[in-house]
């Protein structure tokens, strides 16, 4: 059984709005590590609170369809178990600070604290987490004072010490430098294999380092399911995105005739260089 | 004869600790019609640096000039008749109930008619692409929207002197595309933009020339062909060349900040070198 199925999902925010997901339907097995990609309104953000179970809430409702969870609706779903199935990493890492805690330490404890485990549980989960986030420097510090950087990584490492079986990512890195966003990339990388990994965002290099399945969202519609070489051929991922700049060069010589149109399109510095370097030496150097 | 600077920082310092500094002895000016990228890893000083030229905070040391006089005296509403700022987060500084009103409030703090009053926010909402959601509630549209929001009702204030931090965080091709026609049009008006930016794509697409802050300290002050040109100058401030340009390089190839800079070194009846701007 899929981890999380979405059954023709079709939702609006106001009953009389525009449907922001459009009939959505796909399958998310447990251990994928997958992006979902999308412009600027397309409902990835709607999409991913979803998938979360964040929503529908209040006077929220599903026009048509349902995101099931192990093959329940979130709604079935008790609320200590919905804790360990999925957790959810938004935009504004300030935004989901527990508020309750003085120190890092405080933040990541808060979560499995409130799960009634043994004392030695939560303080072993707090310690795997902390070295898997690169926090042990900063243990001590008040969550409110650290970089945006520096508290997005502890709201990933307080999410991890629920110990969920998939972790939702809204634009992780949007706001990093490349330091940052490497020892993110680095940090993701080393998660345990088993775990469901949902990276939602509008730019197409950082999911690409790690995801290995894409879909790309558009106008509350699914327009491709498949691989990032995939991804890169599809003409709404230049469209919506615009191409990583060696693979926007890579296009522009084909188009010229002066490549060869088949094989994928390079999105990394490493991926063009044979690919230009044979261009360079064979015709202009 | 040199005009005068737009905006000048004077051998300026700022702590919010006293005995850290956050920002040494920074000097620089920027003039009219000029696009400068503040650049450097997270917490090098960027966005305390944008807050000391738009009065939220006061240098420790040293002076902010616009126009050649102080501004140290001046209240901060005073100086946001010239200088607009954008900050990283647009529900930071959106608070009315409707994209309209959000729009109207900087004009209506100015002494304006009221038919110039209602050309501002029409010309705001036309530059934002917001014509279809004057109504709606800024906190109702989703973020890349919001942002242009928080865009518009900075324009809407006609600043002299546009401070955008991270403005391009989370846009899509169109938005992006949109952001940049507006930074054009700032320019070809005679206005001085400067951006905080992580992203180097956008910043050689945009900035005439970059500052780089590593430490609290001005590292790098260079035309932005030059500066990316020279890797050890990037890395220095802690950040990446775009990718172009160091495929360029790796080539052997001249500068290319965009894909077409380094597209045309190819095509035929090009030689490979010299072909790419510099600048």
């Amino acid at each position: 059984m899929a981890l999380i199925s979405v059954e023709h999902l079709v939702f609006a925010y106001e009953s009389d709005g525009p449907a922001i997901l459009d009939g959505l339907s796909f399958e998310i097995e447990a251990g994928e590590r997958l992006a979902i990609l999308g412009g600027n309104g397309s409902g990835k953000s709607t999409l991913a609170q979803w998938i979360a179970g964040w929503l529908p809430r209040g006077t929220h409702k599903a026009a048509a369809g349902s995101v099931l969870v192990q093959g329940r609706p979130w709604s079935e779903v008790p609320v200590r178990e919905r804790t360990e199935l999925v957790q959810f990493v938004g935009q504004l890492p300030m935004q989901q600070l527990s508020g309750f805690a003085f120190t890092v330490w405080d933040e990541v404890v808060f979560g499995p604290g409130n799960l009634a485990l043994p004392a030695e549980e939560v303080r072993r989960r707090a310690e795997e987490v902390i070295a898997i986030c690169h926090l042990d420097h900063l243990r001590d510090r008040d969550p409110f004072s650290l970089s945006g950087g520096e508290q997005q990584r502890l709201s990933i490492a307080a999410a991890l010490a629920m110990k969920p079986q998939a972790l939702v990512l809204d634009e992780p890195t949007g706001n990093f430098d490349p330091e940052s966003r490497d020892a993110l990339l680095t940090q993701m990388a080393g998660l345990p294999r088993d775990l469901t990994t949902i990276w939602c965002d509008v730019a197409l290099l950082p999911p690409m380092a790690l995801a290995t399945r894409f879909l790309l969202l558009d106008e509350g519609r699914i327009v491709l399911d498949g691989d990032a070489a995939t991804l890169l051929a599809h003409p709404r991922t230049r469209e919506i995105f615009g191409l990583p700049a060696v693979a926007e060069a890579a296009l522009q010589l084909r188009e010229q005739g002066l490549l060869p149109a088949e094989g994928p399109l390079p999105a990394t510095l490493e991926q063009a260089l044979p690919l230009f370097g044979g261009l360079a030496v064979e015709g202009h150097r | 004869m040199i005009p005068t600077a737009a905006l000048e920082l004077q051998q300026v310092s700022f702590s919010y600790v006293e005995g850290t500094p956050v920002l040494r002895d920074i000097g620089f000016s920027v003039a009219s019609g000029e696009v400068v990228a503040l650049v450097g890893r997270n917490g090098a000083g960027k966005s305390t640096l944008l807050r000391l030229l738009n009065g939220l905070l006061r240098p420790a040391d040293g002076r902010v000039l616009i126009d050649g006089a102080d501004i140290s005296e001046r209240k901060v509403s005073d100086i946001a008749r010239v200088i607009g700022t954008v900050f990283q987060a647009p529900e930071q500084q959106i608070f009315n109930v409707s994209v309209r009103a959000e729009l109207a409030f900087g004009p209506s703090q100015l002494p304006l008619s009221s038919e110039e009053r209602e050309a501002r926010v029409e010309e705001a909402m036309r530059r934002c692409g917001l014509g279809g959601c004057l109504d709606q509630h800024p906190l109702d549209l989703d973020q890349a929207t919001r942002r242009f929001v928080a865009i518009g009702s900075v324009l809407a204030t006609q600043p002299r002197i546009l401070l955008l931090d991270e403005a391009q965080r989370g846009l899509d091709r169109d938005r992006r595309e949109l952001l940049l026609r507006i930074v054009n049009q700032e320019r070809a008006a005679g206005n001085a933009v400067i951006l905080v930016c992580h992203d180097m794509e956008f910043v050689a697409a945009v900035a005439d020339r970059v500052l780089g802050l590593a430490d609290g300290r001005l590292l790098v002050d260079a035309q932005v062909g030059t500066f990316f040109a020279d890797a050890a100058a990037a890395r220095s401030v802690s950040v990446e060349q775009p990718q172009i340009t160091a495929l360029a390089q790796a080539l052997g190839l001249a500068t290319a900040l965009k894909p077409g800079d380094l597209v045309d070194q190819f095509s035929p009846g090009r030689g490979s070198g010299g072909a790419a701007k510099d600048t």
